[in-house]
């Protein structure tokens, strides 16, 4: 079981929509697609997780390295549409007030 | 005595949709509500990743065995691996406090489930027992339906 992954490129900013379920098996092909993107020159990086059914620590793990990534070199790392499965994971985890998460990819791509 | 779901899988991040599906169904027969299903699932899903990760460290063939029951209102997992073991003190959630990749999954498991703990009492491997005591969910479910 994979996951999907869509890459939209706009000006200086890059959204990524994920779909199907991240776990110990998927989360290393949402890395390699996020991980290039932090070498480019992208001022922001939305990550549409509209699609996402379940999501387990590793993909957890992941988003935090696109955190890391937000902090260290002041671009901005967003989180869009997280479904309720998803929102309660980030919740047990505490994470949802640390990352900026938006109820809709539009949103989170409004500078 | 309800008979316990048994489930063994090899220790393939591959499987562990399966494993999840599986517990999906068990749970959905036995009218958990969905919210508190997730966590279960997320819980066990943790756990058998954890095996792969640390107890068996790599190969791809080796036994997770899995035993699920349901009775009096308690959900009550057992998985059983025979990998390296580890030093069950020092098995403990990181501090949420310290925002870095990975260590969440024990901490997911502490705070979901009411019973956690681990028996490296054998010659190989580990078991792994988890409870949830479900009373309040299915008398709050049951509210429910009947308003």
């Amino acid at each position: 079981m994979g996951i999907d992954l869509k890459l939209e490129k706009g000006e200086g900013a890059v959204t990524v929509a994920v779909c199907g379920e991240i776990d110990m098996s998927s989360s290393t092909q949402m890395r390699d697609a996020l991980s290039p993107l932090f070498q480019n020159n992208n001022k922001v990086i939305v990550v549409d997780l509209s699609g996402v059914s379940y999501i387990d620590s590793s993909g957890i793990a992941t988003l935090v390295e696109g955190l890391q990534w937000s902090h260290s070199s002041k671009n901005k790392f967003r989180l869009a549409a997280l479904t309720p499965g998803v929102k309660d994971v980030f919740e047990i985890a505490r994470l949802l007030t640390v990352f900026e998460v938006f109820d809709t990819k539009e949103q989170a791509l409004t500078p | 005595m309800v008979a316990p779901i048994k489930l063994s899988v090899p220790s393939d991040p591959k499987y562990l949709g399966l494993v999840r599906k599986v517990l999906q169904e068990l749970l959905d027969k036995h009218r958990v509500p969905d919210d508190t299903a997730r966590r279960l699932i997320l819980c066990v899903d943790e756990a058998c990743a954890n095996i792969i990760k640390h107890s068996y460290e790599g190969p791809c063939d080796e036994p997770i065995e899995a035993t699920f029951t349901i009775e009096d209102d308690d959900f009550k997992v057992q998985i059983r691996d025979y990998g390296k073991q580890c030093d069950t003190s020092k098995i403990k959630p990181r501090e949420l406090d310290c925002i870095r990749p990975g260590g969440l999954g024990t901490h997911f498991m502490n705070e979901v489930m009411d019973e956690v703990s681990y028996c490296t009492d054998r010659a190989k491997g580990t078991l792994l027992t988890m409870i949830k005591h479900l009373k309040s969910e299915f008398t709050s479910a049951r509210d429910k339906d009947k308003g």
